[in-house]
């Protein structure tokens, strides 16, 4: 557990208030403890990688900050925003792409983003530019009038970020978007949503397994069992844990082998 | 009701105290019906209650019992004077016929009508009156004015149905037990013709235009349609209603409109009313009305029938031009006969 | 958030659930095929009258047909809310209803926008019913179809309501089926839907207090009253009570707090 030195390789540190900040966030199902004090930061710009094996909390973790359910313990802010207090606030300002997929089968692509434009009080003009927007910036813009159905897992994939992106969030959260994909989709959308971090500032907690996912220059959390073992730039945890690469560092860290 | 100056009508409550519910009935519509009365119009409907030995007055506009009156015994068949200012009521079991005055609701004065008179027609002339005695196998006729038996004519067993002609010259009577429906000129009080019909001829009712005679046949289940002229029938009428059983199906009552093109038929336990294109001879629909549905009358203009329903105890008010039953007002006990003035 | 942006959530709400009842054609028929066979089919082995008295705010005798035909209108509501829950219960195995649920507006609202929409749709199925049972003479008064409007979205609410809050009790899809069994039949068979109530009354005081007790049993009464313009004061009364008690559950089930959804727990991950 290193706290980490806020250090970013490409943007400068936008004034202090932090994205997503999660500060003593304990979670239990019954007698199972879920999530034991997990506490990290996120700040605009920033590329961080939730990272943890099956079964670590990640998806827990997840629903705490998107207020499926409430976090008993700790706080969970949102630009400032508490997401107990102030949810309304907080949610408005977060995009979300869950592990499982939530996006209607049987409406087209546009109807769902009109969907999510709605639920979020957007006027009808408002919702077709961004969508044009959206779905160009993912190469989707031909298929808006498809249904969701005949779509491959990838471009599901994509529509989901396009509709996550709908409201101008600026914080963005996925969790595994990545699973069941081809290398060629996975790197797209990995690409693709390091672009935005990168050229719109958005901040963006990318949850996975898969640690070639990680990139040399993100913020990297690591959870494991519940529990954040590390949290800070790739490169100092890497030093932190005495490994030389991140793998190392993994397994060193949880005293597993994570592939 | 009196006919006021200027043809106000203004109808005078007879202050008889009744309970219960229709106590109620009647102090609202007291309210209403001074003001109401004029608004009104001329429409009141007059129903024999066979058991409970009274006549119900019902409002035509408001659809409410304003009135019961005390009668004679077993009040069944009831008729209007010509001039509608009296009604004439059939007390079988009192042997006699009495006549209420309709502005005091009182009885006047009875005549006599030969045994247990059961139905009675008036002849166009409002002054002689032709009574079926049911237990004597007769027909008797009375001279209104003079009070007194002008002649007694023998017919069928059991005679019942009692239809005259719109020119007053054939009387038709049908005898229950024969199954005839006998022809008599109302001159020579000759019987000119018998018909036979289905069994148990209940009513006989003449077009408006004298041309056809409608005989109902109760257990028989049919309305023959028999040509006034050449007496023959030209048409024998059945009934069929999904889920009634046949044995239900029993027609009594027979009303025609006044321009030939519909029929209405009351149908006894099937508690029903047939509606008949009168021209085609074709039942159109029947109508759900209440128990043990016995006669019929039209309102003046027809724009409305009324039926007793003898079990229930009920009037049921049809709308015909729409062909849809609107409302059932309860009478007394086990209504009969029924005119609308 | 203001108002505007509540305006269009509901309408965005109302759209998805159109377009869904649309895209699936089969449940438009059989929404439709079930009153209908039920009136025709059914109601044709009962033509005789019902009992002696004449039953309140029909001024005559009527027939069979036209007694049950509020009943199937409830009946039609009924499966519609009961369509929802199940749709609802979908959604949370499918994921859509995560959709709704990081909505910035506040859940108690998305909730009520979701039911809404859902009476909206049964409402379009009961109309389609009324207009082919006219077509067999089976009818109101003409103004009776308007003032029947307010009576059909308040027991569609409380339908809607009582499908929510099951929803929120069924774990998974397979334990639908039962749970409607516990509901549907009883809350149709034991209401004044068949047979009126004094007639109940006559053979059994209990059933007879099981179905006075029945909201289902007011909300029929309540469109029976509407359908003629007239208002039953203690029905409506008791549906607007129902529909407060399963709305509020139901929020309370779905309420990220107490949830029963955190007690549940999601696939480990």
């Amino acid at each position: 557990m290193t706290p980490a030195a806020p250090a970013q390789a490409t943007e400068p540190v936008a004034d202090g208030v932090a994205a997503l900040a999660v500060e003593g966030v304990s979670h239990s199902f019954g007698a199972r403890r879920a999530l034991e004090n997990v506490a990290f930061t996120v700040h605009p710009g920033e590329f961080a990688v939730l990272l943890g094996l099956n079964g670590a909390g990640k998806t827990t973790l997840f629903s705490l900050v998107t207020r499926l359910y409430h976090n008993r313990s700790g706080a969970i802010r949102i630009f400032g925003s508490d997401v107990r207090k102030k949810p309304s606030r907080a949610l408005a300002q977060i995009g979300v792409v869950f592990q499982q997929p939530t996006i209607d089968l049987d409406l087209s692509v546009s109807q769902n983003l009109r969907y999510h434009a709605a639920l979020h009080g957007m006027s009808r003009r408002a919702a077709a530019e961004r969508l044009e927007v959206e779905l160009g910036r993912l190469d989707m813009a031909e298929r808006a009038d498809d249904k969701v159905r005949r779509l491959s897992g990838g471009q599901r994939r994509r529509v989901e970020i396009a509709r996550a992106l709908m409201h101008g969030p600026r914080l963005l959260l996925l969790d595994e978007p990545t699973v069941g994909l081809d290398i060629r989709a996975r790197q797209a959308i990995l690409d693709h949503v390091r672009r935005l971090c990168r050229e719109e500032g958005l901040a963006v907690l990318w949850a996975t397994h898969l640690i070639d996912e990680v990139g040399g220059h993100d913020r990297v959390v690591v959870l494991h069992e519940g529990r954040v073992l590390a949290f800070g730039g790739v490169a100092d945890v890497i030093r932190g844990a005495g490994a030389a690469t991140i793998i190392e560092a993994f397994t060193t860290l949880t005293g597993k082998d994570g592939t | 009701m009196i006919r006021g100056k200027r043809g106000r009508v203004v109808e005078p409550m007879t202050g008889r105290r009744l309970g219960g519910a229709r106590g109620l009935v009647f102090a609202a519509v007291l309210g209403f019906g001074i003001a109401g009365a004029q608004a009104a119009g001329a429409v009141t409907v007059y129903v024999s209650n066979e058991k409970d030995n009274t006549i119900s007055v019902i409002d035509g506009e408001t659809l409410k019992v304003t009135a019961t009156v005390p009668v004679g015994q077993r009040p069944r068949g009831i008729i209007l004077s010509r001039d509608k200012t009296r009604l004439y009521i059939c007390a079988s079991d009192s042997n006699h016929i009495e006549v209420l005055d309709l502005a005091t609701l009182k009885i006047t004065r009875t005549l006599p009508s030969g045994p247990d008179p059961e139905l009675f027609v008036l002849h166009p002339d409002g002054n002689r009156l032709y009574v079926a005695n049911e237990d004597d196998n007769m027909v008797t006729v009375i001279d209104l004015e003079k009070g007194t038996v002008i002649a007694e004519v023998p017919v069928g067993v059991e005679p019942e149905g009692m239809g005259l002609s719109p020119d007053g010259k054939i009387l038709v009577t049908t005898s229950e037990t024969t199954n005839m429906a006998h022809f008599i000129d109302t001159g020579t009080y000759k019987v000119v013709d018998s018909v036979l019909v289905d069994t148990r001829p209940r009513v006989a009712e003449f077009t408006r235009d004298g041309k056809y005679v409608w005989v109902s046949s109760e257990i028989g289940g049919t309305v023959s349609v028999i040509d006034a002229r050449t007496r023959k029938v030209v048409e024998k009428i059945t009934f069929g209603i999904a889920g009634i059983r046949s044995e239900a199906i029993q027609p009594v009552g027979v009303r025609i409109t006044g321009d030939g093109k519909l029929a209405f038929v009351a149908l006894g336990p099937a508690n029903r009313v047939a509606v008949i294109d009168a021209e085609r001879f074709a039942v159109r629909k029947y109508l759900l009305v209440g128990q043990r549905v016995w006669q019929l009358a039209f309102s003046p203009d027809e724009s409305k029938l009324f039926t007793t329903n003898g079990v229930s105890k009920d009037v049921s008010v049809i709308d015909v031009k729409r062909l849809k039953v609107v409302k059932s007002i309860t009478v007394g006990r086990f209504p009969w006969g029924i005119v609308v003035k | 958030m203001t108002a505007v942006h509540y305006l269009r959530c509901l309408r965005g709400i109302v759209v998805r659930e159109a377009l869904r009842f649309l895209h699936q054609r089969g449940r438009f028929i059989a929404a439709l095929v079930r009153p209908l066979v039920w009136l025709f089919i059914f109601a044709a082995g009962f033509r005789s009258v019902l009992g002696v008295s004449i039953i309140p705010p029909y001024e005559t005798y009527v027939l069979y047909e036209v007694y049950i035909t509020p009943g199937l209108i409830g009946m039609i509501q009924l499966f519609n809310g009961m369509q929802s829950s199940l749709s609802m219960v979908y959604d949370r195995e499918m994921g859509s209803m995560k959709t709704l649920l990081v909505s910035p507006l506040p859940r108690w609202y998305l909730l009520t926008c979701k039911l809404l929409a859902g009476v909206a749709v049964s409402i379009l199925q009961v109309y389609a019913f009324l207009i082919v049972a006219a077509f067999w003479e089976i009818d109101a008064p003409v103004w009776g179809y308007v003032s029947l409007l307010p009576a059909l979205v308040l027991s569609g609410l409380m339908l809607g309501a009582l499908g929510m809050l099951l929803s929120s009790v069924i774990k998974q899809l397979e334990n639908f089926a039962g749970v409607m069994n516990f509901v549907i039949f009883p809350m149709f068979f034991a209401s004044s839907t068949l047979y009126p109530l004094w007639k109940i009354k006559e053979s059994s005081l209990l059933l007879y207090n099981i179905c006075a007790f029945n909201p289902f049993t007011h909300a029929v009464e309540m469109i029976r009253f509407a359908l003629y313009g007239q208002v039953n004061t203690f029905s409506s009364l008791y549906v607007l009570a129902s529909l407060a008690l399963f709305l509020g559950l139901a929020i309370y089930g779905y309420d990220p707090g107490r949830g029963l959804i955190a007690r549940r727990g999601e696939p480990a991950g």
